[in-house]
């Protein structure tokens, strides 16, 4: 995934178009000064200097699914794993809820499931039934007491890859789908002439925290 | 072997009591679990910033007063320290209690408690990089290795016993290396990650151990009217005051080591932020200064009354010390980015122990006490008395 940092606006279509896709909970204004809300993607903004001269960048952050992923070394009970294309997944069914992920992951990118999911707001006829702590993802709820996270919607690019639709271009995270702006480009990292890889050689680019050494595979165009 | 171990009888209103009321606390605390098991963990103060609340607080405390009680018991079953036999079943006593509890407060906090035997599918169902699930070997087989040891001393075998201390004594420093590893490895939080978190843990684990010891040897003794040993227990403290100052060495150099690197607002924060004063009050005022305080002034370190304010200042000050490095710690906010990050993302996290939390903390360590009484009553744990002194009950120390 590559972000723009120049075409991002902060109008946060982002955050609620992953809420929306992943059924992830919302909470009050209250529980989210608390931070107990569980959050998939989420705009930071970050200022650096002195007020006459300040400049604020937005940086919208999902979860980073980093090559060597602290949070899959944490796991005690192997409920966090990296699947063979790199996507970092959580199996709620394995979760014993140890929070020892959370704990680790130096993106904030891991939500903990304070209270039981409330009914959900809307319909989801495309998605299977209720199976509550059962399997990974697409499940429309899960219990209180496991800890959840990005997905790079992992259900929109399985289902791409089996009609064979191109990921990155017909295909999208619901994130990147939602962009006003077209801020966020997703795609295959490891192919030269994909979209991805054209965009990270067209600019400048970082990556969150590198000195980490955990490897995200979120690059950001830098303004 | 030298002095013979006997039960309490536990027939005093005192006793009863104490049972009665501890037994109260205890169900408090399973009523309060349920409550969260019910609810989810919104009923805890902790958050997405704070993940870890009170009961790994205490967890961790537990852990290290079980392995500090359990080495000094290998004083007398290992080294053939004869003066400290009155007490060493005690300690081994104690140890087993404790680290019931400790794994019992783990327990407490996991959110989906219900599942927590993966964490003991080693290799099976396991990520063996876990930090946690190598601690899960460790305090599985102390549990049991210490289990073990009560027994063989309970058979009175002193050539198995020694074995088994020797075992059990490297193996509670292994427990205590591995808890302190838990944090110790995290790079992702600043004023967690440091290499000498394990030892520092170790050393808290031996102060904070002693330090009970002496409090539940002299609570004990005192209320079912034994002799308490001033030799013994003035030993004890001058052991206590040279574990200290290794725990304060060490503090010393880890905040020192952070401290000197460019890179220091994390340590700072520790040192001077909105919630250093548990640090100075209670870490080192508590913990450190005032029981150093009493255990070099050569009039006070030879009274029990002295030494036992010291060791129960101990015992305050390291949960304290745990509580600072849990919680506040884990506040200290993450830097996404350079730069200031602005609203809840990058705001220091805040705590609000909730009443749940503290009731559930409270009842366990309610259930040890009862434990440990019904392990006087039942088991030849206190050195028998001089003929025609009758015994009498007493209280949770």
């Amino acid at each position: 995934m590559v972000i723009d940092l120049d075409k991002c606006t902060g109008c946060q279509s982002c955050s609620v178009a992953c809420k929306a896709e992943n059924n992830v909970p919302s909470g009050s204004p209250e529980e989210h000064t608390r931070r107990l809300t569980p959050f998939w993607q989420k705009v930071i903004a970050v200022s650096s200097g002195e007020y006459p001269s300040v400049s604020i960048d937005l940086i919208p952050m999902p979860c980073m699914h980093c090559d060597d992923a602290p949070c899959v070394t944490v796991c005690p009970a192997r409920a966090t794993y990296k699947r063979e294309d790199g996507i970092v997944m959580q199996d709620f069914r394995r979760c014993i809820g140890c929070k020892y992920c959370i704990v680790a992951c130096p993106y904030g990118a891991r939500s903990f499931n304070y209270k039981e999911q409330e009914e959900m707001p809307y319909h989801r006829p495309d998605l299977p039934p209720e199976r509550a702590d059962r399997g990974p993802w697409p499940f429309p709820r899960r219990v209180h007491g496991v800890v959840e996270k990005c997905t790079f919607c992992f259900h929109r690019i399985d289902a791409a890859i089996e009609e064979g639709k191109k990921v990155g271009e017909e295909v999208v995270p619901a994130c990147a789908e939602a962009c006003p702006a077209h801020a966020i480009a997703f795609g295959d990292l490891d192919d030269p002439d994909g979209n991805v890889a054209q965009l990270l050689s067209s600019r400048q680019a970082t990556r969150l925290r590198e000195e980490m050494g955990t490897s995200p595979k979120v690059y950001y165009l830098l303004r | 072997m030298t002095g013979s171990f006997i039960t309490l009888e536990g027939r005093s209103r005192g006793y009863r009591n104490a049972v009665i009321a501890l037994g109260a606390l205890a169900l408090a605390g399973l009523v309060a679990f349920i409550i969260s098991y019910v609810a989810g963990h919104q009923t805890f103060g902790s958050s997405n910033t704070v993940p870890w609340g009170l009961p790994i607080v205490l967890a961790i405390y537990l852990i290290g007063l079980s392995a500090g009680s359990l080495i000094l018991s290998s004083l007398t079953y290992v080294f053939g320290r004869e003066e400290y036999r009155p007490i060493a079943r005690l300690a081994v006593f104690l140890a087993v209690v404790l680290i019931f509890g400790a794994m019992l407060a783990i327990l407490v906090d996991l959110g989906r408690p219900e599942k927590f035997w993966r964490l003991f599918m080693f290799f099976y169902m396991n990520n063996m990089r876990s930090m946690f699930a190598i601690n899960g070997i460790l305090y599985g087989g102390y549990f049991v290795i210490s289990l073990v040891y009560l027994g063989i001393i309970f058979a009175g075998k002193a050539a198995a016993a020694r074995i088994t201390g020797i075992i059990a004594a490297a193996w509670a420093i292994l427990v205590h290396l591995g808890t302190g590893a838990i944090f110790g490895f995290i790079a992702a939080r600043e004023a967690w990650f440091s290499a000498l978190r394990p030892l520092e843990f170790l050393a808290a684990a031996l102060t904070s151990g002693v330090a009970l010891l002496i409090v539940a040897v002299v609570a004990t003794f005192t209320l079912t009217k034994r002799e308490v040993k001033n030799d013994m227990i003035a030993s004890l403290g001058r052991l206590l005051a040279a574990f200290i100052i290794v725990l304060l060495v060490l503090v010393f150099i880890d905040k020192l080591t952070h401290l000197y690197a460019p890179a220091r607002d994390a340590v700072i924060y520790m040192l001077a932020g909105p919630s250093s004063w548990i640090f100075w009050v209670f870490q080192i005022g508590l913990g450190a200064v005032v029981p150093l305080v009493i255990l070099f002034n050569r009039k006070l370190n030879k009274t029990v009354r002295w030494l036992m304010l010291a060791a129960a200042a101990v015992v305050v000050g390291v949960f304290f010390e745990r509580y600072y490095l849990v919680i506040p710690g884990a506040a200290y906010p993450q830097a996404y980015a350079p730069g200031h990050i602005e609203g809840v993302w990058g705001a220091t996290g805040s705590f609000a122990l909730t009443p749940i939390e503290i009731i559930l903390a409270v009842g366990i360590v309610a259930a040890l006490g009862l434990f440990y009484l019904l392990g006087l009553k039942y088991l030849e744990l206190t050195p028998a008395l001089p003929p025609e002194t009758k015994d009498d009950g007493e209280t949770d120390p």
